[in-house]
C-alpha cells in the first residue's frame, strides 16, 4: 500500500449533501491519497454512491468544501474536471463502435483523429480487445464492455479513476477475474482508485483502505484487516458478515451475559460488546474448557472454503460458526440438537474499546 | 405431439384482417387497375392502356406539382422538427414525469378540433385585415400578404404536423439512458458537445420518425395548400381534385395518387431504415 507521504489527492471537508428533506450525506471528512485503492462500502442509501459523484460533480455538495489536489472543486462543472467514472450500468455509447466508445474523451479534449485513434488501440490491445474495435456494443459480452469501459475512462491518463459498482452485473467466476485485472491495473498505472461497492468480498479483496459507510456517515476507515478483525461498532460487525456479538458485563475478566459467564481477559470492567468471528468458533458436543456459550443448530450453508452453520442461542441470537466439510461429517447435526460454541478468549474483539 | 387447430387467437386477427383487406388492399388493388382504364364520352370503361399514364406523366404541370409537393413536404419536416426541437428538449429533461404527461396530453387537445376548422381560423388571422398584420401595423410594417402562398400552406402544414412531431421527439428525448448524458459530461464534453456527439444520436429514431411522420402528412394534405395556400401553384392533392372534376377523369387522378403512394413508400422506407440502421 502507498502510505500518504505527500498532501492528499482529495480531501472532503465537513462535507454535507441533502436532496430536498433526504440527507444522503453528513458531514463527510475523508482523505483520498495519491496512489491508493479505496474502496466506499456500505448497504444501500449509505451515501456511498452520492459521496462518489459528488467527486465527479455530478452532485453538488449542500456544504462543505472538496478538493482535489489541494483545489477547492465545488463549482466545476463534471466537464471540467478529471475524474473519470465506471457506471454501474457502464454507460456506453450505444451509437458509437468500440474504439469511438474509447476515443470519446480524447475526442472532447480536441486531440487530433489519427492521434486520438492510435491511443484508443493501444487500450484495446491492452484490455485485450484487439480485432473487437468496429464491434456494435450490443455485439460484446458482460467482461468485454466492462474492459471497453474501464479503457473509455482511462484513455485520457486521469489521476484517478471512480468506479460505481461497476462488477455488480456479472457473473461470479468474472467477478473475481476483472478483480485480478483491476488491482493489477491500478499497480501499474499507480492511480488512485475510488471503488464504490456493497459487497464486501469486492472491498476487501481489492482495496488498500476500506470506508464503511451507513446512514450517510463513516462508520469506520481502515485496511480490510483492521475492520475484518476489529469492527469498531455493532453496525460494522454485522455488515461486514459472519460475526457473531455476544454482549453483557464484565467484571474482573469475565463477562456475564444472557448465555452464561464467559473469560474476556482484555475487557475493562462494565458493559461491553464483544465479536467473534465465525471462523474461530469451535463447534463441540461436550463442554470445552474456556469461553463456550450453548447453541441449537438451525442449518448449515456451503460457503465455497468451507461450511457455515447458523445456531440459535436460548435468548434468540443467531450465531455463526465456519467448519470444514470433515468436521460437519462427524457432528452430524441435527435441527434443534444442542452444541457448545467455543472460542480462543484472546480472539474475541471488545468493540468500542 | 400434435397440435390441435387453436382459433382462438385467430379470431381476435380476423377484425382487422377484414377491415385491412375489404377497405384497404382490395380498393388499391382496383385504383391500380383503375389506371388504366379509359373514359369514353364522360363514362369509364374497362381497358387496359396505358394511355392515362403517358399523359400524365409526360406533362410538365403534373411534375411541376410533383416537385412542389415533394419541396414542401421536405420543408415541412426540416422546419417542424426545428421548431420542435428546443420544445422537446425542454419537455423531456426539465419537467417532472408527471409534468411531461400532461404537457403531452395538452399536446394531444389540438387533434379533438378537425383541421379545417384550424385552418379556417388561419385564415382569420392572417388576413389582410386580421390580428397579426394589425399587431405589425402597430410598428410600422406591413400589410402583409399571408395568405393564398406557400407560407400560409407552411403555417397550415406547421399546424397539422408539430403537435406530433413534438411528441416523437420528446418521447425519444425522455427515453435516453441519463447516464450517457452524464458520462459524456464526465469524459469532457461540454453541454453543447453533450447535445451534438450524444443526445441526438441517441434519440435518432425519434427524430427522424417525428421528421418522416410531418413528411407523410404533409405530403398527402390537402386542406393547408387549398385553404391557406390559395391552391395555386396546384400540389398533387390539388390536381387529383382537379383531375376528377374535369371530366370525370378517375383514370388519371388514380395515376396520380399511385405516384403519391410510391414515392411515400419510398421515403418510408429510407427513413426507416436511416431510424433503426445501424453502422458497423
Amino acid at each position: 500500500m502507498a502510505e500518504p507521504t505527500t498532501e492528499p489527492l482529495v480531501s472532503f471537508r465537513s462535507v454535507h449533501k441533502a436532496f430536498g428533506t433526504y440527507v444522503a450525506v453528513k458531514s463527510l471528512d475523508l482523505d483520498i491519497h495519491r496512489g491508493e485503492f479505496i474502496a466506499l462500502m456500505g448497504p444501500s442509501g449509505c451515501g456511498k454512491t452520492t459521496t462518489l459523484r459528488m467527486l465527479a460533480g455530478l452532485e453538488a455538495p449542500t456544504s462543505g468544501a472538496i478538493t482535489i489536489g489541494g483545489k477547492v472543486m465545488n463549482d466545476v462543472p463534471p466537464h471540467q474536471r478529471d475524474t473519470p467514472l465506471v457506471w454501474q450500468s457502464l454507460a456506453l455509447f450505444p451509437f458509437l463502435s468500440v474504439v469511438e466508445n474509447v476515443e470519446f474523451g480524447l475526442r472532447m479534449r480536441g486531440v487530433a483523429p489519427k492521434e486520438r485513434r492510435d491511443r484508443a488501440m493501444l487500450w484495446l490491445e491492452r484490455m485485450q480487445l484487439k480485432g473487437f474495435e468496429t464491434r456494435r456494443i450490443d455485439q460484446l459480452s458482460g467482461g468485454q464492455r466492462q474492459r471497453v469501459a474501464l479503457a473509455r475512462s482511462l484513455v485520457t491518463e486521469p489521476e484517478m479513476l471512480l468506479l460505481d459498482e461497476p462488477l455488480s452485473a456479472l457473473d461470479a467466476h468474472l467477478v473475481i477475474r476483472m478483480q485480478g485485472v483491476l488491482t493489477r491495473l491500478q499497480k501499474e498505472l499507480g492511480i488512485t482508485f475510488v471503488y464504490v461497492t456493497h459487497s464486501q468480498s469486492e472491498a476487501f479483496a481489492m482495496a488498500d483502505r476500506v470506508v464503511i459507510m451507513g446512514n450517510g456517515e463513516i462508520a469506520q476507515i481502515g485496511r480490510p484487516q483492521e475492520i475484518f478483525r476489529g469492527p469498531k461498532s455493532r453496525f460494522v460487525a454485522e455488515f461486514v458478515g459472519r460475526n457473531n456479538i455476544l454482549g453483557g458485563t464484565v467484571k474482573g475478566g469475565v463477562m456475564e451475559t444472557a448465555q452464561g459467564a464467559v473469560p474476556l481477559p482484555a475487557a475493562r470492567d462494565g458493559k461491553a460488546e464483544i465479536v467473534v468471528a465465525a471462523d474461530r468458533v469451535t463447534v463441540s458436543g461436550e463442554r470445552p474448557a474456556g469461553a463456550a456459550i450453548r447453541a441449537s443448530f438451525l442449518s448449515e450453508e456451503f460457503a465455497g472454503t468451507g461450511i457455515i452453520c447458523y445456531f440459535e442461542t436460548a435468548d434468540g441470537a443467531e450465531w455463526k460458526a465456519q467448519v470444514t466439510e470433515s468436521q460437519l461429517a462427524s457432528l452430524q447435526p441435527e435441527s434443534g440438537q444442542e452444541f457448545w460454541l467455543s472460542w480462543n478468549a484472546d480472539s474475541a474483539h471488545v468493540m468500542g474499546g | 405431439m400434435t397440435r390441435k387447430f387453436d382459433p382462438y387467437p385467430h379470431v381476435w386477427r380476423l377484425p382487422l384482417l377484414i377491415w385491412q383487406g375489404a377497405f384497404f388492399v382490395v380498393p388499391l388493388l382496383f385504383m391500380a387497375a383503375l389506371s388504366f382504364w379509359l373514359v369514353k364520352n364522360y363514362r369509364m370503361e374497362p381497358a387496359f392502356a396505358f394511355d392515362n399514364w403517358e399523359r400524365m406523366l409526360g406533362r410538365g404541370a403534373f411534375w411541376d406539382a410533383y416537385w412542389l409537393t415533394l419541396f414542401r413536404a421536405c420543408m415541412a419536416g426540416i422546419i417542424a422538427s426545428l421548431i420542435a426541437f428546443p420544445a422537446s428538449l425542454f419537455l423531456a429533461f426539465h419537467l417532472s414525469p408527471q409534468g411531461r404527461r400532461f404537457a403531452l396530453l395538452c399536446l394531444i387537445v389540438p387533434f379533438f378540433t378537425s383541421f379545417l376548422v384550424r385552418a379556417y381560423a388561419w385564415q382569420v388571422i392572417l388576413a389582410e385585415s386580421g390580428p397579426v398584420n394589425a399587431l405589425l401595423g402597430g410598428i410600422g410594417l406591413g400589410p402583409y400578404t399571408m395568405l393564398n402562398s406557400g407560407f400560409g400552406a407552411m403555417i397550415g402544414y406547421l399546424t397539422l404536423v408539430l403537435p406530433l412531431v413534438v411528441i416523437f421527439q420528446t418521447w425519444s428525448l425522455a427515453a435516453i439512458d441519463k447516464s450517457l448524458i452524464e458520462a459524456a459530461a464526465n469524459l469532457g464534453a461540454s453541454p453543447a458537445r453533450t447535445l451534438v456527439s450524444v443526445i441526438i444520436p441517441a434519440a435518432k429514431t425519434g427524430l427522424v420518425l417525428g421528421a418522416v411522420f410531418a413528411f407523410i402528412m404533409t405530403f398527402g394534405d390537402f386542406v393547408s395548400p387549398f385553404y391557406l395556400g390559395g391552391s395555386k401553384p396546384p400540389t398533387l392533392t390539388i390536381l387529383i381534385i382537379d383531375t376528377t372534376k374535369s371530366g370525370q377523369q378517375w383514370p388519371r387522378a388514380a395515376v396520380v395518387a399511385i405516384m403519391m403512394i410510391l414515392t411515400l413508400f419510398a421515403v418510408a422506407t429510407a427513413a426507416l431504415k436511416a431510424a433503426y440502421g445501424r453502422r458497423g
